[in-house]
Order: structure tokens, then C-alpha cells, then sequence
């Protein structure tokens, strides 16, 4: 109809023949008599055609105010007749609050069953009421600004029947209602229907005043204030009842029932508002219960890795503002909690360890420091699993485990030293008989600990040594395998960190090929050949984590004193103006020994050779002495004693020690052991494997680690200044801060030191004004 | 969008004339002046509130499967250019003067017919 207006014309049809008021009377009882027939159902009897002339010439000769109000008359009455026959008889008998001689609310049921009637009825009526006076709704009715008819009829539902000043109607419907809804809540079955027939009739109705629908204002607020009293009430029943996982689920079906309640016969506008008294009393009150219940709360979920249970809480508790959050804080809690019980085994096996380490049980430390990280992973893998299965990957529950993790790890002073040795110990060669993939997997996720490593110079430092060992001793697994992870690192931490990794392999390529080279220039030299095969591997020195600017003390054999020489010959002769010095603890060397039973091939260190020579010299029987070997082999007292342990107290005893026992003492004597037998021909003699460091070790560490953090930061300010020309101190501070954490986290303390011993040497200046403000002197 | 009236109403005029399918007898007037007319009552529901309810299945009684429907006051003369006009969307005035415009007019306004009645008003002005 929308699109055809209603003529605004002033020409009206032409009235017919006025008969005056005797028509109108006729007209109008004979329509009156209509309604009533109407109201009787007896509609059949009735002429639509005349019906609707009657009103339409009561309208055109201006009698609609009159035919209005008639109507309105005999709809009130039809309704008042309506509610006194039909409505108060049907009233609950005990009042609708009594459930006990009401159990199931039968008789609110059937309340609610002849309100539905009666509705239904009054609706069918007025739409064929307003049928007939649709002449009157058209002209009459807009002109006079009187709402349609079918609206009155329902405006007098309302006052007559729903709000009906003279019988409690409105209580008991309200009552009837929140009665059936809390037998629904107590899981009886109600019917629906009539339930829903009167929700519908009070959306449908409007209140005069508000112009909001009855059921928002008779009845949403009612039900909600109840509803919030029911949820308080059983609240506190079930936290007391029911274990965590129970309880949520309880709640979770709660939320559901009352969804579907809404959808099934409430008004959606209801929906938010009950759903946020659900979660306010049964969540948000009970959060922290929820969480810390014994034997069935957060952590005991996290133990026990009840993903369901966890993924349940995570989305109930997202449904309330502080329910992450409390979740975050107790998960990252746990995290940190075991992670100091990680920490504190290890402790306590190294403290425990501290005692024989001196016995030199090499093993035991690498396997705290893998055992270490190994135990990080998992919990890391734990933690991963949590994530991915129960929380949806949440970027902030991500964040809150990553600083969990970052916190204890940290906390261990030995992280970057025990994370190396665990990369160490994956590629080494032969462990494990894991394949190449797995390894990877192993590494990418050690990568993961290392990004939450505060002091990665430390980690660098450890690093190079454990890599350094590996290369030189021959026990990488592979180049791939070591290149990858250098890879890894670079990817973490860009290309500085790893350019003297990288320079280490180029060392090892090029000695290779250097090796091959002489070989070729022994070949066709005229020189006598050496009497033994030289390898030679050249190291530079700024890429090596050693001390390589000394030779070491040692002396060497004269045989290879002398293929050294030749070698030296030959590189310096190709390479003028480089300076070689001899590593001999780092070596290793292939030799015969002939004992009683058979010979064998033993591949020792330099140091081990050096010291089993010397008994080539001496008599079956004839001993040395500790002093004696000390003296001349002149090699250092810790290399010498780790060497001596390893021939004469380790698996295989070449040399026998008196007395006996698994320290090496001054005043000691060794034999050499001409009744050694072992199943194999060649045999190698375990060198030192990579370990844990000692205190003594791990303090020159740390001061080297110092070291090279003052050059670091000197470098940095100088760096900074000299961009900026002059700068103030904190802004400066902050600067070198920015610029040295991806290695370290400078302390300020130390930052002052530097800029004071920067001034010292002229490369600053206190600005003449301000004494906090420096300035860069070219 | 195109508009494409004419055959549309000119076909629905020959569905009048037709009568083709019809189901509903409109008898117009009384007496000897009665007339009857064989309409489609899909149509005059869909164009007219007045029928729309005249004819829905609460008011209208069937003969024969056929609603038979009683429409007094108004001349059949009349109801004829009316429901030419409810099929068609078309009418011609200069065949009806004085009188017979105002009868129009007035039946227009009983039946809700708004578009008619507002181009009778425009006419007659």
C-alpha cells in the first residue's frame, strides 16, 4: 500500500441523500450487532458487503467519531465479560508461588492455556473487525489521529484483560510465568507453547507511556531480578558441590538453557541481558574458586593435561572481563613454578656432582645441562600443546607463557651454556641414531629457548667453543647439519653473530685443501719425508674461541718437532707475513702399541702420545713418576692430569697407576701396562668431551663474557655519539640499551663506567653548561 | 528498468472480456438492473484492499466453487468502468460527463481505489 497515497484532495464524492440520525442508528446497531456476532464466532451469518457499506457511509456522513467510540464500547465490554467468565475462574487455585500443592504448576499451565485461547481469540476477532471497518481506519481514523482499530483493540487487551484494574490478572500472569520458567530451570518439562503464547501476547502489546512493548515493561525486569537471586543461590550450591571440571560444565549448560530458553520464548532483546546475569553469578563471582579448587582446578587440569576441560574454561572464561586474565597470571605462575623446579634439580645435581669433579666424570655434566633443556622442551611442548589445543592460540596467553618461560631460564645463570652443550650434543656425530629430520625438529625448537635467553654473547661464547671442539676433534655430524644451525642463528640474529662461526668452517675448507697441497709438494720435493703423517688444520685466531697467540708448553717429539717444521715451511712460503704457532692440546694422533698379547692402534690426544713415548724408552718394569713425566713433557698440571686419568684410570688402562685409585696425585707412578688386552685392534682413547665447566672455568668465562662487553659497549656509544655529535645521558643510555639488547641486557652501571673511561680517553666530553649532556670529540 | 505497460493491459483486458479461468461472480445492483460480472478474484484481491478482504476465504461463501458475491449500491454502468480500470490500469473519460464522473469518483473511494481516486481528483479540477 505504500506506494499508493491516500488522496489529500478536497473533493469528496458527493454525499447521498441525508436520511439523518434514523439512519445512523440503524447502521450503527446493525454493525454493533455484527461485532457481537463476531464475538460469537458466529461470523458466517454475516454480509461483508453491507457491513462495510453500513460503516462506510456512517464515515462519509460524518458519524465516524460516533461509529469509533460505539466500537470501542462494545470491544471494552466484549473484553470485561471476557475476563470475569473466562479468565479469573481460570486463576491457579493456591497461588502460582506454591508449588507444593502445585508440583508441576498445573494450574499455572492452564492459566496460561486460557489466556492463550483468549488471545488468540481477540486477535482473530479484531482482524475481522477491523475488515469491515477498514473505510473507517482509512479516512476516519488518520483525519482524526485515533490509532486503527486493530490497535485499539489491542490497547484495550491491555487495560482490560493483561493490566485490568479490577482483577489481579497481571499478577498471576506474571507469577504463572516465573514459576514455569524456574520448574523449566528445575528440569520439569513445561509446555512451551502456552508459555510462549503469552510472552508473544506482551511483546505485541505497547505501553502507553513508555511506548516500549508490555513484556519490557511488566515483565523482562521482574524475570531478571529472579533469574540473578536463582543464579546467586546456585552459584554458591554447585562451587560447593561439584569439582572444576563439573562445575563448568554445569555452567556451561546453564548458558545454553538460557540461550535456548530465549530463543525458544523470550524476547532476543532479553538474551544479553540474561546472559550476562549467568555469567556474572556463576562466573565472574566464582572465578578464582573455580580456578584454585583442589585436585581439580587450573593446575590440576595443566598436569593432567585435560585439554577439554582447559579448552571449556578458556572459552567460559573469556566470556567475563577478568576471566583471562586470572587464568593468564595462574598458568604463567605454574610455568614459573616448575620451571624453578627444573632449575633446582639441576642445581642440585651439579652441586652434588661439585664434589668429584675432580675425578673428572666428564659425561655427567653435559647430561644435566641435555637433561636441562630437555626438560624445558617438554614443558615447552606442554606448554605448546595447551596453546594449540585449549586456547585457541591466544596471542596474549602466548605472550604471558613466553615471559614465563624467559623468566626461569633466565634465572638459570647456566641456560646459554647448558642450551649450546644440548645443540652440541645433536650434532655430534653418531648419538642417538636420530635422522637428520628429527634432529632439525630437535634444533628448530631449541631455536625457540634460545630467543628467550637474555645474555646470547654468553651463549655465543659457549657456542663457539662447543662448535670449535666439534670441528677440530672431527665429530660433527655433518656440514649440512652444522650449517643449518648457524642458519638458524643467523635468521635469530643477524649475520654478525654468526660471521666467526662461519669463519671457523671456511678454516676447516681451507686446511683441507691445504693439506692436499702439501702432500702434492712433498711428493715432488727433494726433502727427506717426514716419518709420520702430519695433518695440520690452520686456525685464525680471531675466529677461534681459544687462546691461540701462544704456542702452549710441550715438548714434542723430535720426529714431530721436525714434520712440523717442514710444514711451517711450506705454508709460510705461500703465505709470507702470517705467524703459526702450535696448538698441541688441541690435537689428536694415531699410534701402535705392541703389548704381550697383540698390537693395537690407539688414537690418542698430542698429550697422551707425548706421554706414552716416553715409555718407549724405559725397560719392562722400569716406572715413572708423576714429577718425572711432568718435567719433561712440560706440559700444563690440568691438561697433564686430565691425560694421565685417561690412560691409566678410564676403560682402557694403558698405563697402570700406583698407587691405584681415580685421582691423579703428586708422588703417583705409572707403568706401562704390557698385559693390556682389549677385543678390537684400534682403540680410542676417550679424549675430553665436552662438559660443563668447572667453577675456575666458568669464572674466566664470565670475565672474558665482561670483557668483551665493555668493548661492545664502548663501541656502541662511540658509535652513537659519533652520529649524534652530542647527546644527553639518558637519552644516550637508552640508545645503547636499544642498540645492545638483541646480545645482552646492559646495566646502566655499567653504560656510566664506560662513557666516564670514554672521557678519559678523549673520546668525550662533558658539555660546559650542562654536566649531563656529552659531546663527541673527533 | 524498462516499463513495458501496454501489452501487459491489454492482455489483462481480454482476460476480463474472456473471462477465461474465471472464479468469482460480482452481481451488481438489484433487481432487474442487476448485472452479473466473472472476475478472477487473484486480481481483485491483489488490486484492491476492499476485495482483498471481500473475498478472502473469512467473508466470501462459494456456489459451486464459485464466490458469489452481492455488490449493492453502486450501478453496474458504473462497476463496469471500474473494474475495466482494477484489470487494465486504463480508463476513458470523455465518455462519461457530469454526473457519471462523481458516481466514479465515489465508487472509487468505497472500493480504496487511491491511485483513481487521485487522478479523478486531478481530472475534475
Amino acid at each position: 500500500m505504500s506506494s499508493r497515497k491516500q488522496p489529500k484532495g478536497k473533493i469528496r464524492p458527493p454525499k447521498k441523500p441525508n436520511s439523518a440520525d434514523a439512519q445512523f442508528n440503524d447502521n450503527w446497531d446493525r454493525l454493533a450487532q455484527a461485532i457481537r456476532e463476531i464475538h460469537k464466532k458466529n461470523a458466517s451469518i454475516l454480509s461483508f458487503e453491507e457491513l462495510y457499506r453500513n460503516a462506510y457511509n456512517m464515515v462519509l456522513h460524518k458519524n465516524g467519531d460516533k461509529l469509533y467510540n460505539g466500537v470501542r464500547e462494545v470491544i471494552t465490554q466484549h473484553l470485561e465479560e471476557v475476563a470475569v467468565s473466562q479468565v479469573v475462574p481460570a486463576f491457579p487455585l493456591s497461588g502460582a508461588s506454591s508449588s507444593q500443592t502445585n508440583p508441576n504448576g498445573a494450574g499455572g499451565a492452564n492459566f496460561l492455556k486460557v489466556l492463550k485461547t483468549v488471545w488468540e481469540d481477540h486477535t482473530t476477532c479484531m482482524l475481522m473487525i477491523r475488515d469491515i471497518l477498514m473505510y473507517m481506519d482509512r479516512v476516519y481514523a488518520k483525519t482524526a489521529n485515533v490509532p486503527l482499530v486493530y490497535d485499539l483493540g489491542l490497547d484495550l487487551f491491555r487495560d482490560t484483560i493483561v493490566r485490568s484494574q479490577n482483577y489481579p490478572i497481571q499478577n498471576h500472569l506474571l507469577e504463572v510465568l516465573l514459576q514455569q520458567i524456574k520448574l523449566e530451570r528445575e528440569n520439569e518439562i513445561i509446555d512451551r507453547t502456552n508459555v510462549k503464547a503469552s510472552i508473544d501476547m506482551l511483546l505485541e502489546l505497547t505501553d502507553a507511556s513508555t511506548k516500549d512493548t508490555v513484556y519490557a515493561t511488566d515483565f523482562e525486569n521482574k524475570f531478571l531480578e529472579t533469574s540473578s537471586e536463582y543464579y546467586r543461590v546456585e552459584g554458591q550450591m554447585l562451587v560447593g558441590e561439584y569439582d572444576a571440571p563439573e562445575y563448568m560444565k554445569k555452567v556451561d549448560k546453564r548458558l545454553n538453557e538460557e540461550e535456548q530458553r530465549v530463543r525458544h520464548y523470550l524476547s532476543q532483546t532479553t538474551e544479553p541481558k540474561i546472559r550476562n546475569i549467568v555469567e556474572e553469578e556463576l562466573i565472574s563471582k566464582h572465578l578464582k574458586t573455580v580456578i584454585e579448587m583442589e585436585n581439580s582446578g587450573l593446575i590440576p587440569m595443566l598436569r593432567n593435561e585435560k585439554m577439554d576441560d582447559l579448552g571449556r574454561m578458556y572459552k567460559l572464561f573469556g566470556r567475563v572481563v577478568k576471566g583471562h586474565d586470572e587464568m593468564k597470571s595462574a598458568i604463567s605462575d605454574y610455568i614459573r613454578e616448575l620451571g624453578k623446579a627444573i632449575n633446582e634439580t639441576v642445581t642440585s645435581n651439579t652441586t652434588a656432582e661439585g664434589g668429584n669433579a675432580a675425578s673428572g666424570d666428564k659425561q655427567t655434566g653435559a647430561t644435566v645441562a641435555v637433561r636441562w633443556v630437555q626438560e624445558v622442551l617438554d614443558l615447552k611442548d606442554k606448554f605448546d600443546k595447551v596453546q594449540n589445543l585449549a586456547l585457541s592460540n591466544d596471542k596474549a596467553f602466548q605472550t604471558s607463557f613466553n615471559e614465563a618461560f624467559e623468566y626461569f631460564i633466565n634465572k638459570n645463570s647456566k641456560s646459554p651454556e647448558f642450551i649450546s652443550l644440548f645443540i652440541d650434543d645433536n650434532l655430534k656425530k653418531g648419538l642417538k641414531g636420530k635422522t637428520e629430520e628429527e634432529v632439525d625438529s630437535v634444533l628448530d625448537k631449541t631455536i625457540t629457548l634460545f630467543r628467550f635467553i637474555g645474555e646470547k654473547d654468553v651463549f655465543e661464547r659457549y657456542y663457539k667453543q662447543h662448535l670449535a671442539k666439534r670441528l677440530l676433534l672431527g665429530r660433527s655430524v655433518s656440514d649440512d647439519a652444522e650449517r643449518g644451525m648457524i642458519g638458524k642463528l643467523k635468521v635469530e640474529c643477524g649475520y654478525q653473530f654468526t660471521t666467526k662461526l662461519e669463519g671457523m668452517f671456511n678454516d676447516m675448507r681451507i686446511s683441507s685443501d691445504t693439506m692436499t697441497d702439501f702432500k702434492e709438494y712433498l711428493d715432488k720435493s727433494v726433502l727427506e719425508k717426514p716419518k709420520l703423517d702430519l695433518s695440520v688444520t690452520v686456525l685464525t685466531s680471531t675466529f677461534w674461541p681459544m687462546n691461540l697467540s701462544a704456542s702452549p708448553r710441550c715438548n714434542l717429539p723430535p720426529e714431530l718437532t721436525k714434520a712440523c717444521g717442514t710444514f711451517q715451511n711450506f705454508y709460510l712460503g705461500r703465505h709470507s707475513g702470517r705467524r703459526l704457532t702450535w696448538q698441541s692440546n688441541m690435537g689428536t694422533a694415531d699410534i701402535r702399541g705392541s703389548f704381550k698379547a697383540r698390537k693395537h692402534e690407539l688414537n690418542v690426544s698430542t698429550y697422551q702420545m707425548v706421554i706414552l713415548l716416553m715409555f718407549n724408552d724405559k725397560q719392562d718394569g722400569e716406572s715413572l713418576s708423576y714429577e718425572q713425566i711432568k718435567g719433561e713433557s712440560d706440559i700444563p698440571e690440568a691438561d697433564l692430569k686430565r691425560n694421565l686419568q685417561s690412560l691409566a684410570c678410564a676403560k682402557y688402562k694403558i698405563l697402570v697407576k700406583e698407587p691405584k685409585g681415580k685421582e691423579i696425585n703428586p708422588g703417583d707412578q705409572f707403568n706401562f701396562n704390557n698385559d693390556f688386552t682389549a677385543p678390537l685392534q684400534r682403540i680410542k682413547i676417550q679424549t675430553v668431551a665436552s662438559k660443563v665447566e668447572s667453577e675456575g672455568e666458568r669464572k674466566e668465562t664470565r670475565e672474558k663474557v665482561e670483557e668483551a662487553r665493555k668493548h661492545q659497549t664502548e663501541a656502541a656509544i662511540v658509535r652513537i655519539m659519533k652520529d649524534r655529535k652530542t647527546m644527553e645521558h639518558n637519552l644516550l643510555i637508552a640508545e645503547v640499551v636499544k642498540q645492545l639488547q638483541s646480545r645482552f641486557m646492559p646495566n646502566p652501571a655499567l653504560i656510566k663506567k664506560r662513557i666516564e673511561a670514554l672521557i678519559e680517553r678523549e673520546y668525550l666530553e662533558r658539555a660546559t653548561g650542562d654536566r649531563r649532556v656529552y659531546n663527541y670529540l673527533a | 528498468m524498462s516499463q513495458l505497460f501496454s501489452g501487459l493491459s491489454q492482455d489483462f483486458s481480454r482476460l476480463l472480456k474472456d473471462a477465461d479461468d474465471y472464479n468469482v461472480i460480482i452481481e451488481v445492483g438489484e433487481g432487474s438492473n442487476m448485472k452479473k460480472f466473472h472476475a478472477h478474484s487473484v486480481i481483485l484481491r491483489a488490486r484492491s484492499p476492499y476485495f482483498h478482504s471481500a473475498l478472502s476465504s473469512e467473508w466470501s461463501r462459494k456456489e459451486n466453487g464459485c464466490i458469489v458475491f452481492k455488490q449493492l449500491g453502486v450501478l453496474p454502468s458504473i462497476f463496469r468502468i471500474l473494474i475495466k480500470y482494477i484489470y487494465s490500469g486504463t480508463i476513458i473519460l470523455d465518455e462519461h460527463q457530469g454526473n457519471d464522473l462523481f458516481e466514479i469518483l465515489a465508487a472509487a473511494d468505497q472500493f480504496l481505489l487511491y491511485e483513481l481516486l487521485e487522478y479523478l481528483q486531478d481530472y475534475i479540477i
